[in-house]
């Protein structure tokens, strides 16, 4: 081999340069005469880049961390790259849910023009979501950062030629750049006062120092990541840009883009605040159960499935925000007086956290690649006329009905788990009234969502269809498939949830060890 | 003679306060666009000042390259949201926010 690509950036390489191929694919396939070649090649491209991901965990398992950088630009200056267990697990999360989706667009978007710039979009948004993850220093993690979010911006108006994604990509792009472009400013301080945007150079620097400017600094930084976390005073965009792109997209965006913003959260707040000085798990809680309590009010009132789903997508990254503050709120407060007890609650909090990020991002996909069948049969996503559509659609309503259940927290599903566990390390300091307090509003919370849960599922699979419902069939098989396939790993990790959890409880510790120490 | 770093920040929040207010008051979608742009510029000022704070000379190659590859990425956002802005007036016939409303909470 003359060219070795190293084992970090094989990945981002076949994501981008199968990007770049997919309009080539296009222009051959349809000489050919065979217009999917170009779909299944972003399927394979994925496939590749899921498994070169694995390959670099299995790696990251073994050493611990795999890291990249150019010898002539060694840190703290020049790009790096690096992977620990917590990024490459939100990496294959992410991929994980590309490859469903670009599945499910095969058939979905087959009335759509411009399908090549469909998929060489699909792929660069998960190209840029797997490179913030990888990313080891701010520059590299702005520059994937924004490769993110043009293609989303881009993709919710995919369908220009309507009102709607005109007017919700408009709100989106506005938003979210002057989220990211407020995180950058923040990390500007955090550069002034370092000298370095590398990640382990710059939190060495700061460890121990406590000044006023990193406490605007680390507020600016958690609310631009919060604008695309749709943490609540910063969610509007969400419930319009989420219904109004093509329902792959809307899995997408859901599922995994906004858990970038999480995992931009949890990396930058974990590792350059150490939350044994810096004292904001408290605050970060009342942001948490804020996003929960409103949303979940938001979300009764809706008639629209899609627009239900994605305020109920804010609901659950309330749920991760807590997560976290519950594990920052527990070092600040008992680190000095009991370190084990401190490091045990917050490593279980956060994997708690990182458990839901992967079931939210199984569920939340399936339900918006359901509801993506419904409007591909019925053309309306208006839960009045959905009703019954179950009854004529019964693998698709089989698999909304186990993703609602799911995401409810019913327990043999895989949502169960997660919020317990939250709820658990919530609880874990019963002389602790504040956390007593902000963990009862949780499970009220959950209670509350599961009630509206089960009543869209009432409506969808048991009341008795009416005229447009009742004509509709079942969605073609490339559709259904990864629906079913979604569903069955919602099932199969409820009853084996070690398989994610010992997964999820080494990427917390990964986070949260080398920070803390010990 | 050289002006402190303290001057440069001061400036880069004052741009910063504009375009926030330029983005919270303009009805006028082009001009939210315009806004977006100095918040962006604010930015980039700010790490040019930090720059020259954290290293003692104005000229200091990271963050030069930082802001090189920001305004690319500006670009290709502006790019995009003037794009949205040529399908909002084709739909609409006008430019202006209030008429985008269309959408409730």
């Amino acid at each position: 081999m003359y060219i070795s690509i190293p084992i970090i950036l094989q990945p981002l390489v076949i994501l981008f340069v199968a990007a770049v191929l997919v309009p080539l694919m296009d222009y051959v396939g349809r000489k050919l005469g065979s217009e999917k070649l170009r779909d299944v090649f972003a399927v394979v491209a994925l496939a590749f880049a899921l498994y070169k991901l694995y390959a670099l965990y299995i790696e990251v398992l073994k050493r611990g961390a795999v890291e990249f950088y150019l010898r002539s630009f060694a840190p703290p200056y020049g790009t790096a790259f690096r992977a620990d267990a917590l990024s490459a697990f939100m990496a294959m999360v992410f991929c994980l849910l590309g490859l469903f989706v670009a599945v499910y667009s095969i058939r979905y978007m087959e009335e759509d023009t411009g399908l090549d710039k469909y998929y060489a979009l699909l792929l660069t948004l998960v190209a840029g979501m797997v490179g913030v993850t990888l990313a080891w220093d701010f520059l590299t993690l702005f520059i994937f950062w924004e490769t993110m979010a043009i293609s989303g911006y881009v993709l919710v108006g995919f369908r220009k030629y309507r009102w709607e994604p005109v007017e919700a990509g408009f709100k989106y792009l506005i938003m979210s750049t002057f989220g990211s472009v407020l995180m950058f400013y923040g990390v500007s301080f955090l550069y002034g006062l370092t000298g370095t945007l590398n990640f382990t150079s710059m939190s060495q620097q700061l460890l121990n120092v406590n000044q006023p400017l990193l406490y605007i600094s680390l507020c600016m930084i958690v609310v631009g990541f919060g604008v695309t976390a749709a943490m609540v005073p910063l969610h509007t965009w969400l419930p319009d840009a989420h219904p109004a792109a093509p329902s792959g997209i809307s899995a997408m965006l859901s599922g995994v883009v906004i858990k970038a913003g999480v995992y931009g959260i949890y990396r930058s707040l974990f590792t350059f605040f150490n939350p044994a000085f810096f004292n904001y798990g408290a605050i970060l809680m009342i942001f948490g159960i804020l996003t929960l309590t409103v949303a979940n009010l938001m979300a009764l009132l809706q008639r629209d499935i899609k627009r239900l789903f994605a305020y109920s997508s804010i609901v659950n990254i309330g749920y991760i925000i807590t997560a976290a503050g519950i594990a920052a709120y527990v070092l600040t407060t008992y680190y000095s007086s009991n370190p084990t007890l401190a490091t045990s609650v917050a490593v279980f909090a956060l994997a708690g956290g990182l458990f839901h990020v992967f079931n939210h991002a199984i569920g939340k996909g399936l339900l918006f690649l359901c509801s993506g069948c419904f409007l591909h049969e019925v053309k309306t996503r208006d839960l009045n006329v959905l009703e019954g559509i179950g009854r004529r659609m019964p693998w698709t309503g089989a698999s909304l009905s186990i993703g609602l259940l799911a995401l409810a927290g019913v327990p043999p599903l895989n949502g169960f788990w997660s919020k317990l566990f939250i709820i658990l390390a919530g609880l874990s300091i019963p002389q602790d009234g504040f956390m007593i307090v902000v963990t009862s509003i949780l499970i009220l919370n959950a209670i509350f969502a599961a009630a509206y849960y089960l009543w869209v599922m009432q409506r969808i699979m048991l009341r008795e269809p009416k005229e447009r419902a009742a004509a509709a069939h079942e969605a073609p098989f490339t559709m259904v498939l990864p629906i079913v396939v979604m569903a069955a790993l919602c099932v199969i990790i409820g009853l084996f949830p070690g398989l994610i959890l010992s997964l999820a409880d080494v990427a917390a510790r990964s986070l949260l060890l080398p920070v803390i120490g010990g | 003679m050289a002006l402190s770093p303290s001057w440069y920040i001061v400036a880069s929040i004052v741009l910063f306060a504009i375009g926030t207010y330029c983005l919270a008051v303009k009805r006028n979608m082009i001009k939210i666009v315009i806004g977006l742009e100095i918040v962006t510029s604010a930015m980039h000022l700010n790490f040019i000042a930090m720059g020259y704070a954290a290293s003692a000379v104005a000229f200091n190659p990271l963050t030069q390259v930082i802001v090189i590859v920001s305004t690319c990425l500006g670009a290709c956002v502006a790019t995009v949201a003037v794009m949205y802005v040529i399908n909002a007036y084709r739909h609409y016939g006008s430019l202006d926010v209030r008429k985008l409303r269309r959408l409730r909470w």
